[in-house]
Protein backbone atom coordinates (compact mmCIF):
# COMPACT_ATOMS: atom_id res chain seq x y z
CA UNK A 1 0.00 0.00 0.00
CA UNK A 2 2.95 2.21 0.66
CA UNK A 3 4.82 1.64 -2.30
CA UNK A 4 0.96 2.43 -4.54
CA UNK A 5 1.30 5.76 -2.74
CA UNK A 6 4.77 6.56 -3.30
CA UNK A 7 4.31 5.61 -7.14
CA UNK A 8 0.88 7.67 -6.84
CA UNK A 9 2.83 10.33 -5.39
CA UNK A 10 5.79 10.52 -8.23
CA UNK A 11 3.31 10.00 -11.42
CA UNK A 12 1.53 13.20 -9.78
CA UNK A 13 4.48 15.39 -8.91
CA UNK A 14 5.71 14.40 -12.52
CA UNK A 15 2.64 15.45 -14.29
CA UNK A 16 1.90 18.59 -12.59
CA UNK A 17 5.52 19.45 -12.90
CA UNK A 18 5.53 18.89 -16.68
CA UNK A 19 2.27 20.35 -17.57
CA UNK A 20 3.51 23.91 -16.20
CA UNK A 21 4.36 25.43 -19.75
CA UNK A 22 6.78 28.30 -19.96
CA UNK A 23 6.30 30.83 -22.60
CA UNK A 24 8.86 31.19 -24.26
CA UNK A 25 10.78 34.18 -25.54
CA UNK A 26 9.50 34.38 -28.90
CA UNK A 27 5.96 33.44 -27.98
CA UNK A 28 5.57 36.87 -25.92
CA UNK A 29 3.72 38.44 -29.15
CA UNK A 30 0.45 39.46 -27.49
CA UNK A 31 2.06 40.00 -23.82
CA UNK A 32 4.81 42.23 -25.10
CA UNK A 33 1.43 44.80 -26.27
CA UNK A 34 1.16 48.14 -24.80
CA UNK A 35 -2.17 47.23 -23.59
CA UNK A 36 -0.77 43.94 -21.60
CA UNK A 37 1.81 46.01 -19.46
CA UNK A 38 0.77 46.48 -15.61
CA UNK A 39 1.06 50.38 -16.42
CA UNK A 40 0.97 50.56 -20.36
CA UNK A 41 1.28 54.79 -19.19
CA UNK A 42 4.79 55.30 -16.81
CA UNK A 43 3.76 58.87 -16.92
CA UNK A 44 0.03 59.12 -16.11
CA UNK A 45 0.93 56.11 -13.48
CA UNK A 46 3.61 58.11 -11.68
CA UNK A 47 1.19 60.97 -11.47
CA UNK A 48 -1.69 58.78 -9.96
CA UNK A 49 0.91 57.50 -7.23
CA UNK A 50 1.59 60.68 -6.17
CA UNK A 51 -2.21 62.20 -5.96
CA UNK A 52 -2.39 58.97 -4.09
CA UNK A 53 0.24 59.04 -1.57
CA UNK A 54 -0.42 62.84 -1.02
CA UNK A 55 -4.00 62.18 -0.35
CA UNK A 56 -3.37 59.30 1.75
CA UNK A 57 -0.48 61.60 3.72
CA UNK A 58 1.81 58.04 3.23
CA UNK A 59 5.55 58.02 2.44
CA UNK A 60 7.26 56.38 0.84
CA UNK A 61 4.44 56.43 -1.60
CA UNK A 62 1.82 54.12 -2.59
CA UNK A 63 3.33 50.74 -1.91
CA UNK A 64 5.40 50.96 1.66
CA UNK A 65 4.43 51.21 5.23
CA UNK A 66 4.21 54.05 7.62
CA UNK A 67 3.02 58.18 7.79
CA UNK A 68 4.11 61.34 6.95
CA UNK A 69 3.87 64.78 6.00
CA UNK A 70 1.88 64.44 3.04
CA UNK A 71 4.14 67.38 1.29
CA UNK A 72 6.07 66.13 -1.22
CA UNK B 1 24.05 -3.34 -6.59
CA UNK B 2 20.70 -3.78 -4.41
CA UNK B 3 17.14 -4.10 -5.59
CA UNK B 4 16.70 -0.66 -3.16
CA UNK B 5 19.13 1.32 -4.74
CA UNK B 6 18.39 0.33 -8.36
CA UNK B 7 14.90 1.24 -7.28
CA UNK B 8 16.00 4.65 -5.77
CA UNK B 9 17.89 5.69 -8.97
CA UNK B 10 15.13 4.41 -11.09
CA UNK B 11 13.30 7.08 -9.06
CA UNK B 12 15.65 9.57 -9.44
CA UNK B 13 16.02 9.08 -13.53
CA UNK B 14 12.23 9.71 -13.52
CA UNK B 15 12.13 12.98 -11.31
CA UNK B 16 14.83 14.20 -13.16
CA UNK B 17 12.98 13.48 -16.24
CA UNK B 18 9.71 15.13 -15.88
CA UNK B 19 11.47 17.92 -13.91
CA UNK B 20 13.94 18.82 -17.14
CA UNK B 21 11.63 17.98 -19.93
CA UNK B 22 11.19 21.23 -20.56
CA UNK B 23 14.44 22.75 -20.42
CA UNK B 24 15.82 23.48 -23.20
CA UNK B 25 19.80 24.02 -23.63
CA UNK B 26 20.86 27.26 -25.38
CA UNK B 27 23.71 27.02 -28.08
CA UNK B 28 27.18 29.01 -26.55
CA UNK B 29 30.16 29.62 -28.00
CA UNK B 30 32.25 26.65 -29.20
CA UNK B 31 28.91 25.02 -30.07
CA UNK B 32 28.38 24.11 -33.94
CA UNK B 33 25.37 25.98 -35.43
CA UNK B 34 22.49 23.54 -36.26
CA UNK B 35 21.96 23.87 -40.75
CA UNK B 36 18.46 25.03 -41.49
CA UNK B 37 16.58 25.04 -44.45
CA UNK B 38 13.67 28.15 -43.68
CA UNK B 39 10.98 29.52 -46.15
CA UNK B 40 11.71 33.34 -47.04
CA UNK B 41 9.69 36.04 -45.24
CA UNK B 42 7.59 36.98 -47.92
CA UNK B 43 7.64 33.61 -49.52
CA UNK B 44 10.15 33.83 -52.09
CA UNK B 45 12.39 30.53 -51.69
CA UNK B 46 13.98 29.42 -49.00
CA UNK B 47 17.21 30.51 -46.66
CA UNK B 48 19.85 28.17 -45.97
CA UNK B 49 22.87 28.70 -43.33
CA UNK B 50 24.63 25.83 -45.34
CA UNK B 51 24.63 27.97 -48.52
CA UNK B 52 26.81 30.48 -46.78
CA UNK B 53 29.50 27.66 -45.49
CA UNK B 54 33.48 29.47 -45.98
CA UNK B 55 31.82 33.09 -44.49
CA UNK B 56 31.08 34.45 -41.15
CA UNK B 57 27.86 34.49 -40.57
CA UNK B 58 25.57 36.77 -38.03
CA UNK B 59 22.15 35.53 -37.76
CA UNK B 60 19.45 37.49 -35.41
CA UNK B 61 16.47 36.00 -34.18
CA UNK B 62 13.61 38.64 -34.57
CA UNK B 63 10.32 39.84 -34.13
CA UNK B 64 8.36 42.83 -35.51
CA UNK B 65 6.45 42.70 -31.54
CA UNK B 66 10.45 43.24 -29.91
CA UNK B 67 11.37 46.57 -29.36
CA UNK B 68 15.06 46.07 -28.78
CA UNK B 69 14.84 43.80 -32.20
CA UNK B 70 13.68 46.77 -34.19
CA UNK B 71 16.72 49.02 -32.52
CA UNK B 72 19.23 46.55 -33.60
CA UNK B 73 17.61 46.35 -37.12
CA UNK B 74 19.10 49.50 -38.66
CA UNK B 75 22.14 48.88 -36.93
CA UNK B 76 22.57 45.39 -38.29
CA UNK B 77 21.90 47.03 -42.05
CA UNK B 78 24.51 49.34 -41.42
CA UNK B 79 26.91 46.60 -40.24
CA UNK B 80 26.39 44.58 -43.75
CA UNK B 81 27.29 47.59 -45.59
CA UNK B 82 30.61 47.84 -43.87
CA UNK B 83 32.12 44.46 -43.89
CA UNK B 84 32.71 42.64 -47.33
CA UNK B 85 30.25 40.61 -48.89
CA UNK B 86 32.06 37.77 -49.93
CA UNK B 87 33.11 37.02 -46.54
CA UNK B 88 30.49 38.35 -44.07
CA UNK B 89 26.47 37.23 -44.65
CA UNK B 90 23.56 38.52 -42.42
CA UNK B 91 20.76 35.70 -42.26
CA UNK B 92 17.83 37.13 -40.28
CA UNK B 93 15.06 34.65 -38.91
CA UNK B 94 11.41 36.09 -38.08
CA UNK B 95 9.63 34.91 -35.50
CA UNK B 96 6.51 36.58 -36.07
CA UNK B 97 3.24 34.76 -36.52
CA UNK B 98 1.77 37.15 -38.83
CA UNK B 99 4.32 37.45 -41.59
CA UNK B 100 2.48 40.76 -42.76
CA UNK B 101 3.47 42.74 -39.58
CA UNK B 102 7.31 41.82 -40.05
CA UNK B 103 6.69 42.44 -43.77
CA UNK B 104 5.03 45.93 -42.79
CA UNK B 105 8.44 47.10 -40.42
CA UNK B 106 10.45 45.85 -43.38
CA UNK B 107 8.70 47.82 -45.99
CA UNK B 108 9.61 51.42 -43.74
CA UNK B 109 13.16 50.00 -42.99
CA UNK B 110 14.26 47.83 -45.85
CA UNK B 111 17.30 45.63 -45.53
CA UNK B 112 19.72 44.02 -48.19
CA UNK B 113 19.59 40.71 -46.18
CA UNK B 114 17.73 37.59 -46.36
CA UNK B 115 15.15 36.93 -43.50
CA UNK B 116 13.49 33.14 -43.07
CA UNK B 117 10.32 33.18 -41.56
CA UNK B 118 9.32 30.63 -38.92
CA UNK B 119 6.12 31.25 -37.37
CA UNK B 120 6.13 28.31 -35.09
CA UNK B 121 9.12 28.57 -33.52
CA UNK B 122 11.00 25.57 -34.46
CA UNK B 123 14.86 27.18 -35.28
CA UNK B 124 15.12 29.50 -31.84
CA UNK B 125 13.66 25.73 -30.18
CA UNK B 126 16.90 24.27 -31.68
CA UNK B 127 19.24 27.10 -30.87
CA UNK B 128 17.96 27.34 -27.31
CA UNK B 129 17.18 31.25 -27.40
CA UNK B 130 16.60 33.04 -24.36
CA UNK B 131 15.79 36.74 -24.91
CA UNK B 132 14.76 38.58 -27.72
CA UNK B 133 16.83 39.41 -29.78
CA UNK B 134 19.14 37.10 -29.69
CA UNK B 135 22.45 36.95 -32.56
CA UNK B 136 25.02 34.56 -33.65
CA UNK B 137 28.01 34.89 -34.68
CA UNK B 138 29.07 32.10 -36.85
CA UNK B 139 32.69 31.43 -38.07
CA UNK B 140 33.74 29.86 -41.52
CA UNK B 141 33.28 26.72 -40.51
CA UNK B 142 30.10 27.09 -39.00
CA UNK B 143 30.88 26.70 -35.09
CA UNK B 144 29.32 29.56 -32.92
CA UNK B 145 31.86 31.80 -31.77
CA UNK B 146 29.74 34.68 -30.31
CA UNK B 147 26.31 35.24 -29.06
CA UNK B 148 25.08 38.56 -28.93
CA UNK B 149 21.97 38.41 -26.21
CA UNK B 150 19.14 41.11 -26.43
CA UNK B 151 20.18 44.82 -27.92
CA UNK B 152 20.68 48.40 -26.73
CA UNK B 153 22.53 51.15 -28.86
CA UNK B 154 25.85 51.25 -28.22
CA UNK B 155 26.15 47.78 -28.94
CA UNK B 156 27.10 48.01 -32.56
CA UNK B 157 30.79 48.49 -31.81
CA UNK B 158 31.04 45.40 -29.32
CA UNK B 159 29.78 43.39 -32.60
CA UNK B 160 32.02 45.39 -35.17
CA UNK B 161 34.70 44.31 -33.08
CA UNK B 162 33.57 40.30 -32.97
CA UNK B 163 33.13 40.37 -36.48
CA UNK B 164 36.16 42.38 -37.53
CA UNK B 165 38.15 39.64 -34.98
CA UNK B 166 36.68 36.77 -36.86
CA UNK B 167 37.02 38.25 -40.33
CA UNK B 168 40.63 38.39 -39.42
CA UNK B 169 41.48 35.06 -37.89
CA UNK B 170 39.89 33.10 -41.03
CA UNK B 171 42.19 34.83 -43.41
Amino acid sequence: MRRLCVGVLILTIGFVSSGCVRVKPWERDLLARRDMAWEPDGLEAKREAHIYFSKEASMPGGSGGGGGCGCN
Amino acid sequence: MTAFSLRRIATRVTISFFLTAQIALALEAGDRAPAFAAPALGGKGTVELSKYRGKVVYLDFWASWCAPCLVAIPEIEKMRSEFPSEDFQIIAVNLDQKEKKALRFLSKNPVGYPSASDPKGRLPGQYGVDTMPTSYLIDREGVIRYVHRGFQRGDGAKLREEIRALLEAGR
